[in-house]
C-alpha cells in the first residue's frame, strides 16, 4: 500500500459513490479533479465579490483586479515568466491557436511537427501552413534523424509536444530546441498540457518562444488556457480577437491596442477560474517535491508492469517508466472494443478511464491501428487503484474471451 | 396477471438464478430466503425488488449465468443510454429477444404478415442516436457501417432531434427507400419528425415491401400518431410496443388499439407501496423472466408504470390488457399529493392537430410549462381550449403555455413528452 503524494480527503468529487461503489478517477490526462482549496477560491470570489476586473474604479473591481492579477503572477512564477508574458485564455488548444493565426505567416510556411502531438498542435499548424511532421518510432519515441532532417527544409516554426498524451513519454526538448536553434531560425512553440502538471519548466532556461497548457489538467478550474510568450515575440503577435477590454483608446477611425498581456485577453475572462487557478498552483507547491516525484514513479511502475504482464493487451509506448509520467495506454486484443470495456470499468467497477483516439488519431492509428485504453494517474491516486484496475480489467477481459461455450448453466 | 402455471416457471427460475448468477444469490440470502422458501405468489413477494442499479453495478459478473461469456454464441450486447441518462449495459439471448418479439407481436395480426417462413423482416431504425451501438449521430457513416448484425440498418439523426439538419433527413428518407424494409422500428416523436419534413420534401416513406412501423423508446403521443397515421395511411399497420433495452418486447398494442402486456415470457406483477394492485389502479411493473438463461431477472423493477384493466380485449389475445401510464420519474407531482401520469397529460392534449409537437415540463419548484411548436392549423381558441384541458387535469397547479420555435431533446438523443424534475430527483 503506497500513500498518496496529496490527501484523497481534499477532493470532494472523490467521497462521491456512484451505485453504492468508490470510484477511482483515473482519466487525468483528460482533466484533473480539483482539490478543496481551489473550490474554496473559487467560491470565495462569487460569495464575496462577483465584479467584473479592469473595468471600474468601484472598490469590489479593484479588489477583483487584484485577485485576477495576483493570480497571473503565480502562474508566471510557476514557470519562471514574466506576468507579461503570460496570456490568459480558455485552454491550450486557444493558446495554440493564437500563436498560429498571430504570427501572420505566408499560406506556404513551412511548419516542422510531431507525429504524436494531439489535434491541438497539429490542425492549427495545418491550417496555418505546409506542415511536416516528424515521425516516431514504435514505442512512440522521436525519430531525431527524421526531425534533423525536416530542420534542414528551414522551417519558420517549430511545433513540440513535451509529453505525449497517448504514450506518456516526455521528450527531450531542451535537446530538441538545442537542435533546432542550432539549424534555423524557428519559431519554437511548445505544446506542456501533459507535462507540467507533472513536472515544473522553467520558460527561460528551456528557450522556448511560446509555451501553452491548460490548468484543468493540473487541479485548477476549467476554461483557463495559459500561453507563454517571449515578450518581444508577443508583441508582434496579431490579437485573434479584438473588442472590450484589449484597447486604450478606441475612436471613429481606429483604436489602440493595449499592451502585452492585455491585448490577447478581449472580453470579460473567466475570473474566478483564473483566481482558482493560482490556488491550484499554490496546492501543488504545498506538496512534498520529493515525495511527488517518489509517487509518480510508484504509479507509472504499476502502470506499465501491469500492462506487460498481460498478455491479451499491448502497451502503447515504451515497456519502461523512463521519462514518462504516470499514464499507460493499451491496445486490447482484437473484438474488444475499448470503448466498452471503459464503461463496464466505469459502471461495474468504478474505473473512470478513457477510451478512444485521444485527440491524437495519427499517432494512435499508426502505433494501434484503432481505438485504445488509457489510464492516467495523478497526485491524489494510489498503487492500489492501479492494481485494482487491472484485476477489473482482467475480470472484464475474461467474460469477452471467445472461448467458452454457452448454455453450460442451464439444464 | 400470469396463471399459477407460469409461477411454476418463475420457481425454476428463481433457483437457476440462485445456483448461476453470484448477484442473485447474495440478493436472496441478504433476506435470508433460498429458493425453496418461494412455494407461492405471497412467499415470491418477501423477495426484494431488484432494479438497474443491481445489474448495472453487477454486470457482467455477478449477473451472467455461469457458462455463459459476453462472446458466448446468440449473446447481443448493447450500451443503452436510458431513460433520462439512468444508463444500462446489459446483453440478451438472440433467440430470448426473438421469443419476446413474437410474443408481443401476436397480439396484433396486422403484424402476421411480417413472419413467412424461411424469411426475416427487413429493419430499418429510427430512434434516438444513442440507443444504438453504431455511429449514427454524425451522418458521415455510411449504410454498411450502420447495418447491425440482426441486419437492421440504422438510419442517421442529429441528437438534438428538432436540430436534425436537412441533408440528414434526406440521406434517412433515401435509405429507406434504397433499403426497402417491411418493418420500421422508430421513435414515434422522432418518425412523427421525419413524416413532417417528407411532407415539407413532398417525398413518401414507402417500400416494395408492405411497410409496417412499431413505435417504441418514448411514450407514443396522440399527437405524434395522428401525424405517423396520417402520413403513412389506413393499410400501413401501425403499432404501440412496450418494451426496454435489456428485457426486449414486454407488450404490444392489438389491432383493436389496446395495450397488451407480455405475460407469457415474462411473469408480470403490478406493484405498488409494496403491494400488487388490483384492477383499474396503476402500480410499477415488475418482471420475472421466464427460462433467461443469460441474465435471469427475479422481480425486476422497470420504473413503468401501468394500470391492469382486467377485462377481455375483443382481439381475442389472452394477454392482459393495460393501460400506459409513463415512467416514475416522469410523473408530475401535484402540491396536494396527487400524481398526474405522463399519459393523463396527453390524454388532456390529446389529438391536436394544430400543432406538431409538445413537451410538458415540471421543474424543481413545481412550476409547470407546457411548450408547443404550433402548425399552419392553430387558430386562437386552441390555445385556450387547451390551458382549460389542462387547468382541469393539474389543477390547482397553474401550468404556463408557450408556443415555441424549437424544443430540445435531452443529451440522451431521447426527446421525452413529460418530464418532471421533482419526481427525476425524487426516485
Amino acid at each position: 500500500m503506497t500513500v498518496q503524494s496529496a490527501p484523497r480527503d481534499d477532493f470532494p468529487a472523490l467521497r462521491r459513490e456512484i451505485d453504492g461503489q468508490t470510484i477511482s478517477y483515473l482519466d487525468n490526462g483528460a482533466t484533473t479533479l480539483k482539490p478543496r482549496p481551489v473550490i474554496d477560491a473559487i467560491t470565495e470570489y462569487y460569495e464575496t465579490n462577483g465584479a467584473n476586473i479592469h473595468r471600474g474604479k468601484h472598490r469590489l473591481s479593484e479588489e477583483a483586479s487584484d485577485a485576477y492579477e495576483a493570480s497571473r503572477t503565480v502562474l508566471a512564477r510557476y514557470i519562471g515568466a514574466a506576468a507579461n508574458e503570460v496570456v490568459l485564455l480558455r485552454n491550450t488548444t486557444e493558446a495554440v491557436n493564437l500563436v498560429a493565426g498571430g504570427l501572420d505567416l505566408p499560406p506556404d510556411a513551412y511548419i516542422v511537427g510531431c507525429l504524436d502531438a494531439h489535434h491541438s498542435q497539429i490542425l492549427p499548424w495545418r491550417r496555418a501552413g505546409r506542415l511536416d511532421l516528424t515521425r516516431v518510432d514504435g514505442y512512440g519515441r522521436l525519430d531525431r534523424d527524421h526531425f534533423r532532417q525536416l530542420l534542414r527544409g528551414r522551417p519558420q516554426v517549430v511545433a513540440l509536444t513535451h509529453c505525449s498524451n497517448v504514450t506518456g513519454v516526455i521528450h527531450p526538448v531542451e535537446e530538441l530546441i538545442a537542435e533546432v536553434r542550432a539549424a534555423c531560425d524557428a519559431v519554437i512553440v511548445l505544446d506542456a498540457a501533459q507535462s507540467l502538471p507533472h513536472e515544473s519548466v522553467n520558460v527561460h532556461k528551456l528557450n522556448v518562444d511560446f509555451m501553452a497548457f491548460s490548468m484543468h489538467k493540473m487541479l485548477g478550474p476549467t476554461g483557463v488556457g495559459c500561453l507563454f510568450g517571449r515578450s518581444e515575440l508577443l508583441a508582434g503577435l496579431r490579437p485573434s480577437s479584438v473588442g472590450g477590454g484589449m484597447v486604450d483608446w478606441v475612436d471613429v477611425d481606429g483604436s489602440v491596442d493595449r499592451r502585452i498581456p492585455f491585448k490577447f485577453e478581449a472580453g470579460t475572462p473567466a475570473i474566478a477560474s483564473i483566481i482558482g487557478s493560482a490556488a491550484a498552483i499554490h496546492y501543488l507547491e504545498g506538496l512534498d517535491a520529493g515525495r511527488r516525484h517518489e509517487h509518480a514513479q510508484e504509479l507509472c511502475t504499476a502502470l506499465v508492469d501491469g500492462a506487460l504482464d498481460r498478455p491479451g493487451v499491448s502497451l502503447i509506448g515504451p515497456p519502461d517508466t523512463k521519462d514518462r509520467i504516470p499514464l499507460a495506454t493499451l491496445r486490447l486484443a482484437d473484438g474488444v472494443p475499448a470503448g466498452e470495456v471503459a464503461r463496464l470499468l466505469s459502471d461495474s467497477h468504478g474505473y473512470m478511464v478513457r477510451s478512444g483516439h485521444m485527440c491524437a488519431q495519427p499517432l494512435v492509428t499508426e502505433l494501434a491501428g484503432g481505438e485504445v485504453l488509457r489510464v492516467s494517474a495523478y497526485v491524489y491516486n494510489d498503487v492500489t487503484e492501479i492494481e485494482g484496475f487491472y484485476r477489473a480489467l482482467d475480470d472484464l477481459l475474461s467474460w469477452m474471451a471467445p472461448t467458452v461455450p454457452a448454455g453450460a448453466g442451464r439444464p | 396477471m400470469s396463471d399459477a402455471a407460469t409461477f411454476e416457471a418463475v420457481r425454476e427460475e428463481i433457483t437457476y438464478a440462485f445456483d448461476n448468477t453470484v448477484f442473485f444469490r447474495k440478493h436472496m440470502e441478504a433476506s435470508g430466503l433460498r429458493p425453496e422458501d418461494i412455494r407461492d405468489p405471497d412467499d415470491f413477494r418477501r423477495i426484494p425488488p431488484t432494479s438497474k442499479v443491481h445489474y448495472r453495478r453487477n454486470y457482467p459478473a455477478g449477473v451472467l449465468a455461469r457458462g455463459y461469456t459476453l462472446n458466448s454464441p446468440n449473446v447481443m450486447r448493447f450500451q443503452s443510454s436510458g431513460t433520462s441518462g439512468d444508463r444500462l449495459n446489459s446483453a440478451i439471448m438472440s433467440y430470448d429477444l426473438a421469443r419476446r418479439q413474437a410474443t408481443a407481436l401476436g397480439v396484433n395480426r396486422r403484424f402476421d404478415a411480417l413472419w413467412r417462413p424461411g424469411s426475416r423482416p427487413r429493419i430499418c431504425r429510427f430512434a434516438p442516436p444513442n440507443c444504438s451501438d453504431v455511429e449514427c449521430a454524425t451522418g458521415f457513416s455510411t449504410m454498411e457501417d450502420r447495418i447491425l448484425p440482426d441486419g437492421t440498418l440504422v438510419l442517421t439523426v442529429a441528437h438534438d432531434l428538432l436540430a436534425t439538419p436537412e441533408w440528414q433527413i434526406v440521406k434517412a428518407l433515401d435509405e429507406i427507400e434504397s433499403y426497402q424494409p417491411d418493418l420500421l422500428v422508430v421513435d414515434p416523436t422522432h418518425f412523427a419528425f421525419l413524416t413532417r419534413w417528407a411532407r415539407r420534401l413532398d417525398r413518401k416513406i414507402t417500400s416494395p415491401r408492405h411497410l409496417h412501423t412499431v413505435c417504441g423508446y418514448t411514450l407514443m403521443t396522440r399527437v405524434a400518431r395522428r401525424q405517423i397515421e396520417a402520413f403513412m395511411g389506413p393499410d400501413a399497420p401501425i403499432g404501440d410496443m412496450i418494451g426496454m433495452s435489456e428485457l426486449g418486447y414486454l407488450g404490444f398494442e392489438c389491432d383493436h388499439g389496446q395495450r397488451h402486456i407480455n405475460d407469457k415470457d415474462f411473469y408480470v406483477e403490478f406493484v405498488e407501496g409494496g403491494k400488487p394492485v388490483e384492477n383499474g389502479r396503476m402500480g410499477e411493473l415488475y418482471v420475472t423472466t421466464i427460462d433467461d438463461g443469460l441474465i435471469p431477472r427475479v422481480r425486476y423493477a422497470t420504473g413503468d408504470y401501468f394500470t391492469p384493466v382486467g377485462e377481455a380485449c375483443a382481439c381475442g389475445s389472452e394477454l392482459p390488457v393495460v393501460r400506459v401510464e409513463g415512467r416514475a420519474t416522469h410523473m408530475v407531482r401535484l402540491p396536494d399529493g396527487r400524481v398526474v401520469t405522463p399519459a393523463a397529460v396527453d390524454a388532456a392534449v390529446g389529438t391536436a392537430p394544430w400543432l406538431d409537437i409538445y413537451k410538458f415540463e415540471q421543474d424543481r419548484t413545481g412550476v409547470c410549462t407546457f411548450r408547443y411548436i404550433p402548425n399552419a392549423a392553430a387558430r386562437p381558441d386552441d390555445v385556450a381550449a387547451l390551458e382549460a384541458r389542462l387547468a382541469e387535469t393539474l389543477s390547482p397547479q397553474h401550468v404556463r403555455l408557450e408556443a415555441v420555435d424549437y424544443i430540445s431533446a435531452e443529451r440522451s438523443g431521447k426527446f421525452q413528452p413529460c418530464v418532471s424534475h421533482i419526481s427525476a430527483e425524487a426516485v
